[in-house]
């Protein structure tokens, strides 16, 4: 377990809904719409304190982790409210204690931002997912274009401490990681995007 | 692009209050006795460092990226213009608040105009 990383969400997790309240509601159309593709035993990583599941369709067999524990404390209040199956669960991405290409679909909402190897972590859920299995991810990422570029950078290291970094090319992390990329969907300038990737077959 | 009321109204109250705030702070701390360079280096260093306050506040109301980066560019931009040029013209206090919020809305015009080209190049 990445003690730093569980402490950093820990802290985050007493202003975290605070600050979410925004951001979750501009976002929903486009979570709700990416969501729907949830199929099968579905693993929805980074799971926070819940936010994202109003937005699950209902009646799926869903395993949400995160690494921190008093993030998961909040989320289970939403849990409950879930009208399907959702198990919630302490886990690190880098550690995940789940048995090879055992979830039909992996799902993420704003995960790969703060995951501190981002191309270790794409690649422990190749191996959790089944091959030809399916990545949804509703991430924002670092833009190509002046001065959206220039102010992500800026805003990287002043976040980080307590939230996510700004400037990653998630894009790119996923191809690293080995999976084929079926779609990638603009949401907001080149920054915050859906991403449709496939674990090869 | 956004079409809901309530996030429309949010981006243009976010930049025209960080526009207007950042335009009085750059002047308030820039004066007539500043070089006009440095003056423009400190406003946007202003602006930037402004932003970083008021930002949170905007952000848990009415939307992440989407107000982030706009009005972190309204801050440095008011900051480093209005700074400049109260070295030059000693510009009156409604002038630098009507100023400031014309840059914001002006600054939030051209990242809708961004946001429609961009969406536009989905792979």
């Amino acid at each position: 377990m990445d003690e730093s990383t569980k402490r950093k969400w820990d802290f985050s997790s007493s202003f975290y809904d605070l600050l979410a309240y925004g951001p979750e509601r501009r976002w929903a159309p486009c979570k709700r719409d990416l969501f729907t593709n949830m199929n099968g035993k579905v693993l929805f990583v980074a799971i926070g304190t819940g936010q994202d599941i109003p937005f699950f369709p209902p009646g799926k067999d869903i395993v949400g982790i995160d690494i921190s524990p008093r993030m998961l404390t909040k989320a289970k209040i939403r849990a409950a409210e879930y009208d399907g199956s959702l198990d919630l669960k302490v886990m690190d991405i880098h550690a995940m204690e789940s048995s090879d290409h055992s979830f039909d679909q992996v799902v993420t909402s704003c995960t790969f931002c703060s995951v501190p190897n981002p191309v270790a972590g794409l690649s422990a859920l190749r191996r959790v997912l089944k091959l030809g299995g399916m990545l949804y991810m509703f991430e924002h990422t670092g833009s190509s274009v002046f001065p959206f570029n220039l102010m992500l950078n800026i805003m990287t290291p002043i976040w980080k401490p307590i939230g996510p970094e700004m400037n990653r090319d998630t894009v790119a992390n996923v191809e690293k990681a080995g999976f084929e990329i079926l779609q990638v969907n603009n949401v907001y300038l080149d920054v915050v995007k859906t991403i449709t990737a496939r674990s090869p077959a | 692009m956004e079409r809901r009321i309530y996030f429309i109204a949010g981006d243009f109250i976010s930049n025209g209050i960080m526009g207007m705030t950042t335009a009085l702070l750059a002047t308030r701390i820039v004066d007539q006795t500043w070089e006009m360079f440095p003056a423009m280096l400190a406003g946007m260093g202003i602006g930037m460092g402004f932003s970083m306050i008021l930002m949170p506040i905007f952000v848990g109301l009415f939307g992440a990226m989407e107000v982030m980066l706009p009005v972190m560019l309204t801050a440095m931009l008011t900051g480093m213009v209005f700074a400049m040029a109260d070295t030059m013209l000693g510009l009156t206090v409604i002038n630098i608040m009507l100023g400031g919020v014309l840059t914001g809305i002006l600054v939030l015009l051209l990242t809708y105009a961004a946001n429609l080209i961009l969406r536009s190049k989905n792979l």
